[in-house]
Parts: C-alpha cells; sequence; structure tokens
C-alpha cells in the first residue's frame, strides 16, 4: 500500500510539471491551429536560462521563474511575429515543418555553446525530502507542484475574466468572426504564443533542479507534450491539465507494477485507448 | 595551384613516417583518434606519447606508425592490414573499442602479428584461443565480480537488487553481475531495467526500497548517476553499500556531487594513488604535460606500448620471437604485475587486478584489494543526512 501510495504521489508530482507543458502547446494551438514542435526545445531554453541565472547570477530556480517568464514571453511573441503569423494560412505539413526547424534551430544553437554536455544544477535541497506517514515526497517536486498550480489558477483566472483572455478564447473559438467583432487577432495570436513559451520555459525552470539538462532534451518533451494535449482535447486547458496528470501517474504506477523500461508502452497504450473510444480526446468538446 | 598544393601534401604525408629511420623497432597504434570515441582515444594516444618519451630514455627508439579507425571495425581491419603487410610492423598495441578490437584479433591471429589490446572490455576478444592475440586490462566480467567480492569481503550481504539501463552496456554488464552473485548464494530481489533519460525514478526506487536489498547494483552513464543516487536519497534507500558498475560512477562530475556520491563503490582498472610501481609518477607526469587527470585508458596504453616495443626490440623486430616472449615474459609497472596466461577460457589475457574505489570527500580512493589501498573502506553506507 505504501508502494502504491508512494508511486501515486510521485506521479501526481511530476504531472503536475507535465500538465504546465501541455497547457502551453494547448492554448497555442487553440488560437493559432498550429501545432508548434518546438515547443520542448521552448522548454530547453527555459532551462538555459533557469542554468546561466543559477549558475552565474546565484539566483534560486524557483525564484528565477520570476525572470524567465516575462523573458520567454517576448521570446514567444517574438517567434510568433516574426514566423508563425505568416504561415497561419499555410498548409498544415508546412506549419509543422517551420516549427520542426525552429526547434533544430534552437538545439543546435544551444549544443554550439553550451556543448552536448549534460549540465545538473545542485540546490542545497535537490534531493531533499519530506516524509508524511511513510511516504516520502520530493522537496523541490513538490515546490514546484505549488507553484504550477498557482500558474495554472492565475491562468484560468486571466483567461475567463480578463477582457484580453476573453479576446483569446473568443479568437479560438471562431478566429473570422472574433475578427469581425474588433478583436486584434493578430496581437492575440503573438500572447497566445508568448503565453504557451513562457509555460513551457517555467516547467523547464521548475523541473531543472531535480532533473539535467542538454541541447537534445526537447524532443522528449515535445512528443510528452503532444501526448498529453491529444489526450485531454486538442485546444482543451482543462483536459492538458488532467492528461498531464493522468501521464504522470499512468508512468510511475506501472514503473512499479510493471517495469520502468515498459512505462512507455503503458502510456502509449493508454493514448491509444483513448482516442480508440473518446477520439476527441478527454476533454475534447468543450473548449475553453 | 590546387593540383601542386595536393601533391605537395601528398608527398608530406608520405616523407613523414620516414622521418625517423633510425628507429630499431618498428610498431603500429590503431586508435579512435577521430569520431565518436576520440575523446577516450585521446587518453590512449596521449598515454602512448609518455611511453615514447620513457622507451627512448632506456635507448630504445620506436617508430611508430599510428592509424586512426575512427571507431569503426572495417576501417581498423584495413588499417591492420596495411600495418601487417606493407608497414612490416614487429607488433601491433589497439585498438580501443571492443568491436574493433574484436575484428582486428582475427586479422592478427591471420597475419601473425602480436597483437596487443590496452583497454577493450568485450570478453570474447581472448576467448577465442588466438596465440597472438593479447590483452592488457581485465575483461567485462571482473567488473562485476571485483565490486562484489570487494562487498562480500566488507561484509554479509545476503541481498541484491539491481538498476541498470536498457541497452547493450547496462543489460551485458547487469548478466555477468547476475550470473556471479548467483555463484555466491547472494539473493536477487530486485531486477529493474530503466530507459534512458526520464525525470523520474522514484517509482522504481521505491519498489526497490520495499525489498530491503543489502546491495544496490547500478549500471548508468553520468546524468542518469547522479539522478539516481538523489533521487535514492529523496526516497532514503539505504542497503549496506551502492555498487556502481558502469560509466557513470566513475566520473569527476559525479564524484564532485559530494551529498550524493560520497561512499559510492565503483570499480577501475588503474587509479594514479595505487602503489603499483610508478603509477604515482605517471599521474603527476600526465597532469602535468596534458593539464587533466589521466584516466585507466591512458595507463592501459602506456604500459602496452613499453611491453610491446621492448619486448620487439629486443626480438629484433621478428614475429614469433616478440610473441614468444609476450607469452613467457613478466613484467612489472603502472599496471602492476603483468603476464599473459591461459585460465578459464582465456588465452593470453593479462589476469589483471581490478581495482575498487571508494569516493570519500569528493574524492575517488583505492579501498580494495587491501594491499593496494590507500584509505580505509566506509561500510556500511552511511545513514543518509
Amino acid at each position: 500500500m505504501t508502494v502504491f501510495l508512494q508511486s501515486l504521489i510521485s506521479g501526481i508530482l511530476i504531472g503536475g510539471v507535465y500538465a504546465l507543458i501541455g497547457i502551453g502547446l494547448t492554448i497555442i494551438f487553440g488560437v493559432m491551429r498550429v501545432i508548434n514542435f518546438a515547443h520542448g526545445d521552448i522548454m530547453m531554453i527555459g532551462m538555459y536560462l533557469t542554468y546561466n541565472l543559477f549558475t552565474l547570477a546565484g539566483i534560486d530556480p524557483f525564484v528565477s521563474i520570476l525572470v524567465t517568464i516575462p523573458l520567454m514571453f517576448l521570446f514567444g511573441g517574438f517567434l510568433q511575429k516574426l514566423f508563425i503569423n505568416r504561415v497561419l494560412g499555410a498548409l498544415p505539413q508546412n506549419q509543422i515543418l517551420l516549427t520542426i526547424g525552429l526547434g533544430l534551430i534552437m538545439s543546435n544553437t544551444m549544443m554550439l555553446i553550451y556543448t552536448s554536455d549534460y549540465k545538473i544544477i545542485s540546490t542545497s535541497y535537490s534531493s531533499s525530502s519530506i516524509s508524511v506517514a511513510g511516504i516520502s515526497v520530493s522537496e523541490p517536486l513538490a515546490i514546484s507542484f505549488i507553484i504550477t498550480a498557482a500558474i495554472t489558477a492565475m491562468l484560468y483566472w486571466f483567461l475567463i475574466k480578463t477582457d484580453t483572455g476573453q479576446a483569446i478564447r473568443a479568437t479560438a473559438q471562431d478566429r473570422e468572426a472574433a475578427q469581425l467583432m474588433g478583436i486584434n487577432v493578430k496581437r492575440m495570436s503573438i500572447i497566445a504564443f508568448g503565453l504557451g513559451a513562457s509555460l513551457a520555459g517555467t516547467a523547464g525552470a521548475l523541473i531543472s533542479p531535480t532533473y539535467y539538462i542538454f541541447p537534445q532534451i526537447g524532443s522528449t518533451f515535445t512528443l510528452k507534450a503532444f501526448v498529453i494535449t491529444v489526450l485531454g482535447g486538442m485546444g482543451s486547458i482543462v483536459g492538458a491539465t488532467l492528461g498531464g496528470v493522468v501521464i504522470g501517474i499512468a508512468e510511475s504506477v506501472s514503473a512499479v507494477y510493471i517495469s520502468s523500461g515498459w512505462k512507455d508502452v503503458v502510456v502509449f497504450v493508454l493514448f491509444l485507448l483513448v482516442l480508440l473510444f473518446k477520439p476527441s480526446g478527454l476533454m475534447g468538446k468543450s473548449r475553453m | 595551384m590546387v593540383k601542386k598544393l595536393f601533391s605537395f601534401f601528398l608527398a608530406l604525408s608520405l616523407a613523414i613516417p620516414n622521418l625517423s629511420l633510425a628507429a630499431n623497432v618498428k610498431v603500429g597504434f590503431i586508435n579512435s583518434i577521430t569520431g565518436p570515441e576520440a575523446p577516450i582515444g585521446e587518453n590512449l594516444t596521449n598515454g602512448v606519447t609518455l611511453a615514447l618519451e620513457d622507451l627512448a630514455k632506456k635507448g630504445i627508439k620506436v617508430e611508430l606508425i599510428k592509424e586512426d579507425d575512427t571507431g569503426k571495425p572495417q576501417i581498423s581491419m584495413s588499417a591492420m592490414e596495411k600495418l601487417a603487410t606493407r608497414d612490416n610492423i614487429a607488433g601491433v598495441v589497439g585498438p580501443y573499442t571492443s568491436a574493433c578490437a574484436n575484428a582486428v584479433a582475427k586479422l592478427a591471429e591471420k597475419y601473425k602479428v602480436p597483437l596487443l589490446v590496452p583497454a577493450a572490455a568485450k570478453e570474447e576478444i581472448t576467448r577465442q584461443g588466438f596465440k597472438w592475440v593479447f590483452r592488457m586490462n581485465a575483461p567485462a566480467d571482473v567488473y562485476a565480480s571485483s565490486l562484489i567480492d570487494a562487498a562480500l569481503t566488507l561484509g554479509k550481504p545476503k541481498s541484491i537488487a539491481f538498476i541498470y539501463e536498457n541497452t547493450d552496456f547496462g543489460t551485458s554488464t547487469t548478466k555477468s553481475a547476475k550470473e556471479y552473485v548467483a555463484k555466491k548464494g547472494i539473493r536477487i530481489v530486485a531486477d529493474e531495467s530503466y530507459s534512458k533519460g526520464s525525470p523520474d525514478y522514484r517509482s522504481t526506487l521505491s519498489k526497490i526500497k520495499a525489498t530491503n536489498p543489502d546491495l544496490v547494483f547500478m549500471v548508468s552513464y553520468v546524468a542518469d548517476a547522479i539522478l539516481l543516487m538523489r533521487q535514492a536519497r529523496e526516497m532514503g534507500l539505504q542497503p549496506q553499500a551502492f555498487l556502481g558498475g558502469g560509466a557513470g560512477f566513475t566520473t569527476v562530475q559525479f564524484a564532485k556531487e559530494k551529498e550524493i556520491s560520497n561512499y559510492v563503490l565503483s570499480c577501475t582498472q588503474w587509479t594514479d594513488d595505487v602503489n603499483w610501481p610508478g603509477a604515482k609518477d605517471f599521474g603527476t607526469r600526465y597532469k602535468a604535460k596534458f593539464g587533466k587527470e589521466p584516466t585507466y585508458h591512458a595507463a592501459c596504453a602506456y604500459e602496452s606500448m613499453m611491453i610491446m616495443a621492448e619486448t620487439a626490440a629486443k626480438a629484433a623486430g621478428d614475429r614469433e620471437k616478440t610473441r614468444a616472449a609476450l607469452k613467457a615474459g613478466k613484467w612489472n609497472g603502472i599496471m602492476g604485475e603483468v603476464k599473459f596466461s591461459d585460465y578459464a577460457g582465456f588465452t593470453n589475457q593479462n589476469n589483471h587486478q581490478m581495482l575498487v574505489q571508494q569516493i570519500q570527500d569528493g574524492k575517488y580512493e583505492t579501498v580494495f584489494p587491501k594491499q593496494f589501498a590507500t584509505k580505509k573502506a566506509i561500510y556500511p553506507f552511511p545513514k543518509w543526512k
């Protein structure tokens, strides 16, 4: 029972970070109908940003998100304005090629700067844990889960209550109708991509005290983010949150009860089953 | 112009090997100078460079013919053919990787050229009954057995858990370890392979923790080694000893993470603090000349070149005499006692004593076997703070 609870809690905690990556991808898809295959690489940039802030300026990874969020927002907005806006009306395969290309440029640039060596951030709490009734909870993961929850809550509030948020949702629902209503959809796209990028960057920052960093790390997380978004329903933020946690738990529990070598198989079987019985994803219908 | 330049360089490249015609012994050296194995290959080249200096001091001039195999067996094989038939060398040292060494071994046998493999671990290389193939380093199965022997001497472990990455390297190392513990009567309580690069090994570790093993044996590369130890600390996994059976546990980067790497046991072919004759001196010279710590590859290559060149010089470059002298000879240098003998299915294999090292205060210290130890081993593993 302890082992089960342990794996459940580990799964939920890591799932929180996954959710953050998935939400970023789903916002971008929802507003632009563009699948961002550079998402993992944007996250990787966030990780290196955190790494630099930590090693050069001595800023704690969790504090550094105050810098990472605005910087990654600007970076995402810049990408959208310069590249993505140009292909919004293009064929889907062209959009995919563009984002894959952007991702390759990012990872190879980072490789030129930092070489392909693994970088590890060692904080005083990197391997500390709190023990609750025989279950050990990783301190850095618990903190990042709390931050993730706070950010997600703020995001909900932003999208539902503020004017800009409502405009973003309107753009996501029907781009042309939104434009007719006087919404500047180009600007909404820039904001949406900026949001997506800063969420990915934040996820990178939050995971970096417990993980390692190298330029090719992006592809693993792009794939994971893609699975999470499709599982939750493309474009649904609630779906992506749920999807992230489900994937986290599935990985963790299957590692215990089957084998950690098999956990990816379990995740993809689960993924296929959901698609088979609910092709639009868990929250497919209700798009925010 | 281009043509002229080309022919000039061609002439130059032909001329360079002939510059040292005065040499009295010709030795070939196949190594991974470029390609993916190049960073490790560099250590071997450095070791050989130091060996040539020392040989010159002894009055043995070596004409070294270097061949780059780029880590590919087929290129390695053509290099060997060239050395054996065209360059007329007395013997060959190399290649570095197991795949290349295994391919070249068959050619050495065919052309009757003494081949001394310095640092390739695959067991098969010296298990095919070849008369002309010698090996300096200990083969792969000794990695696991020396670690487990160390643990058995230090305490009385009854159970062992394995956690390793699901690659060729991870599974094959673990396989020989499993066979060895079965012989020693240690119970295997967990056998977990993982796919490299996942951010979370906590659930696997909690499963291992539930079996309460006396020993935890891990095979991983650098980044995963650090991650596994961090999360083991988080989970409070508390065995009598952590055994690091692979690459990731013997790096300076791992040792620097003192909080989690202290008291982890790992094994290696050579350390610079071992009391084998000349080992410390080799370490200081190496650091002075190349500006970094010598790896065991450098020491293996150094000693291999010393033995090969000296033996070949004494035999006046005669291959058959060189082979006989290698087989009969006995040396004692920076790799300890070296003798190429036949045992347990191996032929011409140096029964090299692997060293077990423990990280103490961020530094690797040799702790086992006792006669070579510099520090006392800390056993069992202290409680996590």
